[in-house]
Order: C-alpha cells, then sequence, then structure tokens
C-alpha cells in the first residue's frame, strides 16, 4: 500500500480532474447550499424585493404602518436627539401652516366657549340651571354639560376576555371610578350570563345594553373586550371606533396577549388609545350656523330692547323738545330768539312783553321740569292785540264790568263803569299800542247818592190836560224840585269834569191828527223848558223836543197811556265839561 | 399590580360569602347571587413578589347539587371551595363540584376552606375526611367566618399558587 504522501499527486490530480469535469456544477452546488443554509433572502433579493413588499402590503392592510411605528417613532427620536436641526429643517415648510390651524382653532373654539358661556347664563334656560345648581349642590358645569349633552363618552374598559380582568380603562376628567376591576368582572360575568341565560350561539354575544341614560357598549375580540360607557344616545360611528381600536390593541399587544398571566403591566401603553375613545359630544358642538345665529339673535333681542328704548325716550324727548318750542313760539308776548338743548339741560334765550304768559308756566304745563330749564327773557312791548288788550286793561285799570276790543288802530270799550273811572279814562287819552280810544259804549254809573237825585228828576213827570199845552196845578212844585235837583246833580259832577244835559221830552195822546199832536207836543215842552229857565237853568244845558205820539211812554190801558202821554218827561245825560263829547249814551 | 381570578365554589349555605364579607372590598350586593349568580369582590394579598389583587368571584351555591354556572370558571387563576364544616354533606358535595369544575377548566391551584369552625359543638367532621382530602393532594384550610379564623391563610395560600403558576392560563 503506498503512504498517503504518495497518493498526494494523485489526489491533486484528482482533484483537478474533478474540477474540470465538475466544477461548473460544484459551485452551483455549493451556492445552491449556501443559499439552503441561510434559509432566507439574500440583501440583494430583499432590495430588489423590498419596495414592492411594501407596496403590496400596505395595499392590503395596515399592519406595515404599525409594525414600523415603534421603529420609525425611535428613529426619529433618535435623529432630533443628535441633531435637532435636521429634522426642524425638514419639516419646517409644514410647522408653520400646522401652528396657523392650530392657532385658528383654539380661536375658534374660545369664540365658541365665550359664545356658549353667554348663551348659558343670559338665558332663562342658563338662570334655571344655576337654580338647579344651588338646589342639587351639583357643579354648574356638570348640569350645563348634562342638559347640553348629546352623548358623551364616559368610560372605557379594556378587559381581558377569557378572565374579566382589566388591562386597562380610562374616565372622563371628572368622573371617578374606584372599582374599575370590580366592573371589569361584573361585565365579564353579565355577558357570560346573558349568553348562558339565552343560548345564544357561539359568536354571539351581549354587545349593547342601556341603563337610563347610559348605554354599555361591548365589543369582543380574541383577546380582550372593550367596552365603552356613553350617556346620551351613542351615534352609530361610536361602535366602528370600538372596533377599530380594539382590532389595533390586539395588533399592537399580541406579545402581551401571549404572555398574559394577570398581569396589566405590558398593556399600560393602550391607555392612551382608551382615551382617544373619551368623547365629549355637546348639542352646541353641532349645526354651527343656526346656532351661531340663535347666538346672534342672543345678542340682538336685548340689543333691539334697548334701542327701542332708548329710541323711545329720544322720540319722546324730541317731541316735549318740539312742543315746548311751539308752545313758546305761539305764545303771545313771547319772542322766541334761541333755543338749544345742552344734555338734559334747554336753553332759550327771547323777549317777552310783560304782560306775557310766564314761560316757566307754560312749560310746566307740558310736564316739563322747570330744574332742566335755563331761559333768558329781554322784556319788550309786544303789539300783538292780546297783548294790546290785556296791557290796556291792565293799564286803564277797567273794571270788569268793561269790555275793552282792538279794531284797528281804535281801542273800544263797552258796557258799564262808574262815572270817575268813564271821567278818569277819558282824560287817559290812547294806551299804548292804539291811536284812539272810544268810550261811547260805556255807561257811566253815577255814585249812589248822585243816583237818587238823577232817578228824582228822570221820575218827574209834567202832566197836561187834553188838548191843552198848560201845564196841571202840580207842574210848579214838580218842577222847583227838578231845577233843584238838576242844580246839586250839575255840581256834584262838575268836581269830575262832567256836565249836566238834561232832555226834556214832549208828548201828545193819541186823539187828533198826528201833525196837531205833533205841534202840541212841541208846545208842551217849551213851556216846561221857559219854566225852567225862569228858573234859573241854563239854556245851554236843556234840549227840549217833542215828539207827538212817537215813542209814546207805555200803560196797562187806553186811559192811563192817554193820560201819562199828555206830558213832558226828562232824561239825564252826563257830558264831559272839557270837550265835546259824543256822549256818555 | 398583578391580578387574579379566583372562583370561590361551595353548596347553598356554605358560608362563602360571609367568608369574604369583611376580608374583602365590595361593591356588589349579595343580591347579585340570585340574579346573575355571581358576586364580584376585590382582595389584595401581599405575596412574596409584592402585592396581588385577587377579583374573588363568588359563585352562587345552587341548594345541594354541583350545579354552577361554568362560564364564569373562564380564565380563573385558582379556585377556593368552600365546605360547611357542620354539614357533612356539603362535604360530600364538594368532590362533585370539583369533578364539575376541572372537567370545565382543568386543573387549576385549588384549595378547599372547611367553614364554620367556631361551631366546635356541631363540628362533623374528622381526621378520616382531612386524610380523604390529602389524599387526592387537596389543601385545606379550616376557617371561619366568624373569628376570622384561617380566612387570610387560605387567601395567601391561593395568591402563592396562582402567582406561582404564573403562565397557566386554562
Amino acid at each position: 500500500m503506498t503512504g498517503t504522501g504518495e497518493y498526494d499527486p494523485a489526489s491533486a490530480e484528482f482533484a483537478e480532474l474533478r474540477e474540470l469535469l465538475l466544477g461548473a456544477e460544484r459551485r452551483q452546488l455549493e451556492e445552491l447550499r449556501r443559499r439552503l443554509d441561510s434559509l432566507g433572502i439574500t440583501p440583494d433579493q430583499l432590495a430588489e424585493l423590498l419596495p414592492e413588499a411594501i407596496a403590496l402590503r400596505a395595499g392590503r392592510d395596515r399592519q406595515l404602518a404599525r409594525a414600523l411605528a415603534p421603529t420609525v417613532e425611535n428613529a426619529i427620536s433618535e435623529s432630533v436627539r443628535r441633531n435637532p436641526r435636521e429634522i426642524a429643517t425638514a419639516i419646517f415648510p409644514v410647522l408653520g401652516p400646522a401652528i396657523r390651524k392650530a392657532i385658528a382653532e383654539t380661536m375658534a373654539g374660545l369664540v365658541e366657549s365665550i359664545n356658549r358661556a353667554v348663551e348659558h347664563s343670559i338665558s332663562l334656560r342658563g338662570i334655571a340651571w344655576r337654580i338647579e345648581g344651588w338646589r342639587t349642590g351639583v357643579p354648574y358645569a356638570q348640569i350645563v354639560l348634562r342638559h347640553s349633552l348629546v352623548y358623551r363618552v364616559e368610560q372605557v374598559y379594556f378587559i381581558h376576555a377569557e378572565t374579566g380582568l382589566l388591562l386597562g380603562h380610562a374616565a372622563a376628567a371628572d368622573l371617578t371610578v374606584a372599582d374599575a376591576d370590580l366592573i371589569s368582572g361584573m361585565l365579564t360575568a353579565i355577558q357570560d350570563f346573558v349568553s348562558d341565560s339565552f343560548a345564544i350561539q357561539e359568536g354571539g354575544e351581549l354587545r349593547t345594553f342601556c341603563v337610563g341614560e347610559l348605554t354599555v357598549m361591548v365589543e369582543r375580540g380574541p383577546q380582550a373586550v372593550i367596552a365603552a360607557v356613553v350617556r346620551g344616545p351613542p351615534p352609530d360611528t361610536l361602535l366602528l371606533q370600538l372596533q377599530d381600536a380594539l382590532e389595533n390593541l390586539h395588533f399592537q399587544f399580541a406579545t402581551a396577549f401571549a404572555e398574559y398571566t394577570g398581569d396589566a403591566a405590558p398593556f399600560a401603553g393602550a391607555r392612551s388609545r382608551l382615551e382617544e375613545l373619551l368623547v365629549t359630544v355637546l348639542n352646541t358642538d353641532r349645526g354651527q350656523r343656526p346656532r351661531g345665529a340663535t347666538v346672534w339673535m342672543r345678542w340682538a333681542i336685548p340689543l333691539l330692547l334697548l334701542a327701542l328704548i332708548v329710541g323711545g325716550l329720544m322720540w319722546r324727548s324730541r317731541q316735549r323738545w318740539s312742543a315746548a318750542v311751539e308752545r313758546l313760539e305761539t305764545a303771545p308776548g313771547i319772542v322766541l330768539v334761541s333755543a338749544e338743548r345742552d344734555g338734559s339741560r334747554w336753553k332759550f334765550r327771547g323777549l317777552r312783553d310783560p304782560m306775557a304768559a310766564d314761560p316757566a308756566a307754560l312749560l310746566a304745563g307740558l310736564g316739563m321740569n322747570p330744574s332742566r330749564i335755563e331761559a333768558t327773557w329781554d322784556t319788550y312791548l309786544s303789539m300783538e292785540p292780546e297783548l294790546i288788550l290785556a296791557r290796556a286793561r291792565r293799564g286803564l285799570a277797567a273794571p270788569a264790568t268793561v269790555e275793552l276790543s282792538l279794531s284797528g288802530d281804535t281801542l273800544a270799550a263797552r258796557g258799564t263803569a262808574p262815572l270817575p273811572w268813564v271821567a278818569a279814562t277819558a282824560s287817559l287819552g290812547a294806551p299804548p299800542g292804539v291811536t284812539h280810544l272810544d268810550l261811547s259804549g260805556v255807561r257811566a254809573l253815577l255814585p249812589d247818592e248822585l243816583a237818587g237825585v238823577e232817578r228824582s228828576i228822570e221820575g218827574t213827570r209834567i202832566l197836561f190836560s187834553a188838548g191843552s199845552a198848560a201845564p196841571g196845578p202840580a207842574a210848579g212844585d214838580n218842577l222847583r224840585a227838578l231845577a233843584e235837583a238838576f242844580r246839586s246833580l250839575a255840581a256834584a259832577v262838575a268836581g269830575l269834569g262832567y256836565r249836566v244835559n238834561l232832555e226834556l221830552i214832549g208828548r201828545a195822546d193819541t186823539t187828533g191828527t198826528e201833525s196837531a199832536n205833533q205841534a202840541l207836543s212841541r208846545m208842551r215842552v217849551d213851556v216846561v223848558r221857559a219854566r225852567l229857565l225862569s228858573l234859573g237853568l241854563p239854556a245851554d244845558g236843556l234840549d227840549a223836543t217833542g215828539i207827538g205820539t212817537s215813542r209814546p211812554l207805555p200803560a196797562p190801558d187806553e186811559a192811563e197811556r192817554a193820560r201819562i202821554n199828555r206830558s213832558v218827561s226828562f232824561i239825564v245825560h252826563l257830558q264831559p265839561a272839557a270837550r265835546q263829547s259824543n256822549g256818555a249814551r | 399590580m398583578i391580578q387574579k381570578k379566583i372562583c370561590m365554589v361551595g353548596v347553598f349555605g356554605t358560608g362563602k360569602t360571609c367568608l369574604v364579607q369583611q376580608f374583602v372590598h365590595s361593591r356588589f350586593s349579595v343580591k347579585y347571587h340570585s340574579t346573575v349568580g355571581v358576586k364580584i369582590d376585590r382582595k389584595v394579598v401581599p405575596v412574596d413578589e409584592g402585592e396581588v389583587t385577587l377579583l374573588l368571584w363568588d359563585l352562587a351555591g345552587r341548594d345541594g347539587h354541583g350545579d354552577i354556572t361554568v362560564s364564569y370558571l373562564r380564565g380563573a387563576h385558582g379556585v377556593l371551595y368552600v365546605v360547611d364544616g357542620t354539614r357533612r354533606e356539603t362535604f360530600d358535595q364538594v368532590f362533585e363540584l370539583r369533578d364539575v369544575v376541572e372537567k370545565a377548566v382543568g386543573p387549576l391551584p385549588s384549595a378547599v376552606a372547611l367553614n364554620k369552625s367556631d361551631l366546635t359543638e356541631e363540628w362533623k367532621l374528622g381526621k378520616a375526611d382531612d386524610k380523604t382530602l390529602a389524599a387526592r393532594s387537596w389543601h385545606q384550610f379550616t376557617t371561619s367566618a366568624k373569628t376570622g379564623a384561617g380566612v387570610e391563610a387560605a387567601f395567601a395560600w391561593i395568591a402563592r399558587e396562582a402567582v406561582r403558576q404564573g403562565s397557566a392560563p386554562s
């Protein structure tokens, strides 16, 4: 047998031969073996396949994204830790718009919450809620929430399906749930109870139950159950959200589920996902547009009322103002030069006749507060008829029995007045504003003692026999008494500037012709005049007239009428002595 | 915090509810027994690893039969059987119950509480019975809901066993 060494060349030759014969195949074989050993894909191959594989899987479901998420997060945080500027530069273009959007949303939310606060605090409903709050001791915010709530996911339980043990729990901030683990167990028990009691087939279980305002929605997965406690009617979309969350949790915690023995710590990461499900939807969050209008209306109504009130007050004030100005402008003897309002103070300036009405009294009559009025009046004389008359009445001290009237430039007086007044007034002349004073309409009244004398004169009647012009037997005494009375009266009125005119009227009865009677009456009056002259009466003080049968004196019967009309009677006239007047009667 | 689901099983009137009443945190009233058939309480028990929260599923005992709602047993980490030491028949029935439980969820850490130990006069169990239990490698505690004797020990033991069993969901 040859040694090993002897075979070396042969061996080499053999190897060479083998290489020649089988080299290519052998290399292929080794390559195949190597691939079999690595049992995977080469980086080269992976590089070839990766983009296609990613696209394929991403199109199928979201598992890839979920699987990559932690790595990507880590990569980003690592990158930020090493060089923050790199990331900052990269995301800068999106950062600005994102910040603006966030600010806009925050502002919108702020406006919304202010609107809501306004709406709730000024509305009747808001007051009612506050009262309810005081009564029940429940904070106002919670009452508002309760009343304006559409629905609110208050609690979310993440429960291990098999054991009913609690893996995670999230509750609304204002809610304290002490025994989530017990509730978790009981929820599971109740589900089992319902399934057992009603012999529900596999796959069917209690998914929703309602207790008063609360709805408990339960979604069951192979490993875990997610249960949401909702106040108010939940929307259909909520169920989908729960399902989605449950799927994510199953995927995210697949390992933790496999290793679960009662320790909830590996599921701590589920909490943020559970909290995402806690949402509150208020009816104020719905129908922005109409509700916005309502808020606007809530502002508008008080404002409108306020405007109406202010407007009403302004209108009333304006009305009063116009009324006041008009009253002053139309008042006789007042000339309004300027009128202005300065805030609540009313300022008037003008002219006022002393005889005019008091402006303050006029305005007070319109309901003005006199303390708000500031008025300056300069005195003047008004030519208005009312003022002229008023001034004349005062200036002439006309008695109430005298009526004054104005006709052109002439002031006329009518009525009766004591003789001294008539005498004094006649001597005064025309008052301011007129050129003539007409006192002819005023009958002067004698003082009482003289009036008796006048009556005795006018009561005297000298009687005649039928067809005769010779006075009767009593005539002598009567005429003497009459002359005496005349003299005393004339003496009395002379002091007042008056003289007495005695009118003698001769009459006849109806017997005989008119012309004869006329002549007879004339004769009778002449006789009496002559007798009076002889008694010493002045000729210019006696006016004799024969009137025949015209204007006969009245009597009850024919005979008496004939008797008294065969007479001469007397009328006293008082005349201003100084000048020739139209007479006082 | 580690949580364990422990089921308490026993026929009607063995004092299961009384046993836990004083030692646990209750939220649900006893009437759950007659309605849902289970009442869940919580008890925190110290163990070597720290503390463990026991969720005690107190299963309603039906009168005289091993008839319990099996679905409530699902996922349990331990079972505490309760026997009324003054009523012999409850001792006999506990074996029947155990069969039902193990058939439903398999073998679990379990112990027997021989309850009402304060009623020594009426005690019906003897050494033979202890041997019967030991022969079936069944851990036993003599307990009294009235005096509290043995209760903490029973819960502590079952908690420890459940934690040790650890990764043994049924």
